[in-house]
């Protein structure tokens, strides 16, 4: 059964009868140019915005027959930017995801230093820099224990360890049978992804895997960017 | 510096404050009373004493205490309603919404009918002012436009107000009960007006547990929602509630600016930004922080509580609005 299943969603002016199912245990990215709705399907899939038409999976179940804990257990959704207003330190923002156990500590400590948030832990988080902050979040979704992570360009504000880091501990997640779905704008990263999902104007243009999919052809109609192969540099953790 | 430390000694300093302010309130006045004579006048065996505090030391106390609770909690509210620190009954426009309110039920004649029609108009005017900032700024807006919001609201609810004020200049006794309002005050206080002042008591009781719930919305709403908080029902809860307290307080003691903003924003300072602390350090803080106003209004030589509040958190604002910038 699919871990999540998209059924000819539409959202008012966003997206258009976008229809996909994920296997679980993938590691996924959402492409798309700038506007062709990956934060809206990102949301839509995590069941925080209403759908005008279709229907929204998890496991088989549709979302709106999950009560909203239940759903905090099933799903961890990573807005594309925090704003913080109120300086709740760095720790007990990561302890809110455990909101939906019990507002227990379990494995708290352990994100914090998966994130390298553990020097940070006692900071207030509006005086945090972007990708720290964007470290918080991650944090944050990976203590729900959710099998489906639903993230929006988290790589985006990162520097390139913390980056593959992140990349690496995705990488586990969905080994463990969790299914991971990334909005990301670096097309090379992408291609080194289980599947991939491209967005174009708000539709689903393919899905599959990243070898197949994203072909000159593609990349070319959807990005109006052309594929050269050569050697360039290469990023990898040590 | 380092937000979020326990400082365990905050709440029982609030506790000893508060005490301490209930008893010099009650034994100082035109009549000092001593602790001996005060003792006497609570057990009904002092004449004079029992008259002096009974009938007006006691009900201008409580009437205090529970509208600083009221004004601190309500904008502990907004401001994780808004997720924005500057948030506050009085800025937003509400206060004066129920100023308002409670204006116009008196110029029409309304207050005549029965004594609950008071406070009713006055939530009535809260609602209003509510929904219209609602529309105008919406959650997580910008300081500036939820500031501009309140500007205007505040602008235009006093006009309506001030109208009311210039429409019927002879009437002078309806006027300076219609001043009232404007200044805001705990004089003449009687038992009527704690008994109107008592939904504060179940609003702060309603409130209490969703300390935890108000830290989850204070980061965000789609994010508070992921996480297991039915979001839609929580701001209901809270929108519903910040007005009945904003709107309570006003009906009995008219526009008391700026204990919504500096209660919570002090706090906030001293013990961080957890709900679970600040509701109740909040209600203890505003009722502290008005007693201690009204004190000082009354050695100062009976200047209106709305004035002195205004006298202490008007820098106390702009202070804020510096360290923003």
């Amino acid at each position: 059964m699919s871990a999540l299943t998209l059924k000819n969603i539409s959202v008012a002016g966003r997206l258009q009868a976008v229809s996909l199912e994920l296997p679980a245990g993938a590691l996924v990215g959402l492409i798309g140019p700038n506007g062709s709705g990956k934060s809206t399907l990102l949301q839509a899939a995590a069941g925080l915005l209403p759908v005008s038409e279709g229907a929204v999976s998890w496991s088989g179940k549709a979302v709106g027959e999950i009560a909203i804990m239940e759903r905090a257990r099933r799903a961890a959704w990573v807005p594309q930017e925090a704003k913080f207003e109120f300086g709740f330190s760095v720790r007990a923002v990561v302890q809110q995801g455990r909101y939906a156990h019990g507002d227990d500590e379990a494995g708290v400590d352990e994100a914090l230093a998966r994130f390298d948030l553990t020097e940070l832990a006692r900071r207030p988080v509006n005086q945090l820099s972007g990708g720290e902050r964007q470290r918080v979040m991650l944090a944050r979704a990976v203590v729900t224990q959710a099998p489906l992570q639903l993230w929006d360009e988290p790589l985006a504000p990162l520097d390139p360890r913390h980056g593959l880091e992140v990349l690496a501990l995705a990488r586990e997640l969905a080994a463990k049978g969790g299914t991971v779905l990334m909005s990301l704008h670096d097309l090379r990263v992408a291609h080194a992804l289980d599947l991939v999902v491209v967005l174009a104007r708000g539709g689903l243009r393919a899905l599959g895997k990243p070898g197949e999919v994203l072909t000159p052809e593609l990349l070319r109609e959807v990005f109006g960017v052309r594929v050269r192969t050569a050697d360039g540099l290469t990023l990898e953790l040590p | 510096m380092t937000r979020g430390a326990s400082q365990p000694w905050v709440m029982p300093s609030l506790i000893v404050a508060l005490l301490g302010l209930v008893f010099i309130s009650l034994a100082w006045g035109e009549l000092t009373l001593s602790p001996a004579q005060l003792w006497a006048g609570l057990n009904n065996t002092d004449e004079l004493a029992r008259t002096v505090l009974f009938q007006f030391r006691l009900p201008r106390v409580i009437t205090g205490l529970l509208t600083g609770a009221a004004l601190a909690a309500g904008g502990l509210v907004m401001q994780a309603y808004f997720r924005n620190s500057l948030a506050s009954p009085d800025l937003l426009g509400v206060s004066s919404g129920a100023a308002a309110g409670a204006v116009s039920a008196i110029v029409l004649g309304w207050t005549a009918v029965a004594l609950w029609v008071l406070p009713l108009a006055a939530v009535a005017g809260a609602v209003v002012a509510t929904f219209a900032v609602l529309l105008l700024a919406k959650r997580g807006a910008s300081s500036e436009r939820l500031l501009l919001a309140g500007v205007a609201l505040n602008a235009l609810l006093g006009a309506v107000t001030s109208y009311q004020l210039s429409h019927g200049v002879a009437l002078w006794e309806r006027n300076s009960q219609l001043l009232f309002w404007l200044l805001g005050g705990l004089e003449d206080r009687s038992w009527l007006h704690v008994l109107a002042a008592l939904p504060i008591v179940v609003a702060a009781a309603l409130l209490w547990p969703l300390g935890r719930q108000m830290d989850l919305l204070s980061l965000g709403e789609a994010e508070a929602q992921s996480l297991g908080v039915d979001v839609k029902i929580l701001r209901r809860k809270l929108l519903v509630l910040a007005t009945v307290l904003a709107a309570t307080a006003t009906a009995v003691a008219g526009i008391v600016g700026f204990v919504g903003l500096v209660v919570p924003h002090g706090l906030r300072l001293l013990v961080g930004p957890e709900h679970r602390r600040l509701v109740p350090l909040s209600i203890l803080g505003g009722a502290v922080f008005v007693l201690a106003c009204d004190l000082v209004g009354r050695v100062g030589g009976n200047l209106r509580l709305g004035i002195v509040t205004a006298l202490i958190g008007g820098p106390f604002f702009l202070w804020l609005l510096r360290k923003r910038a």
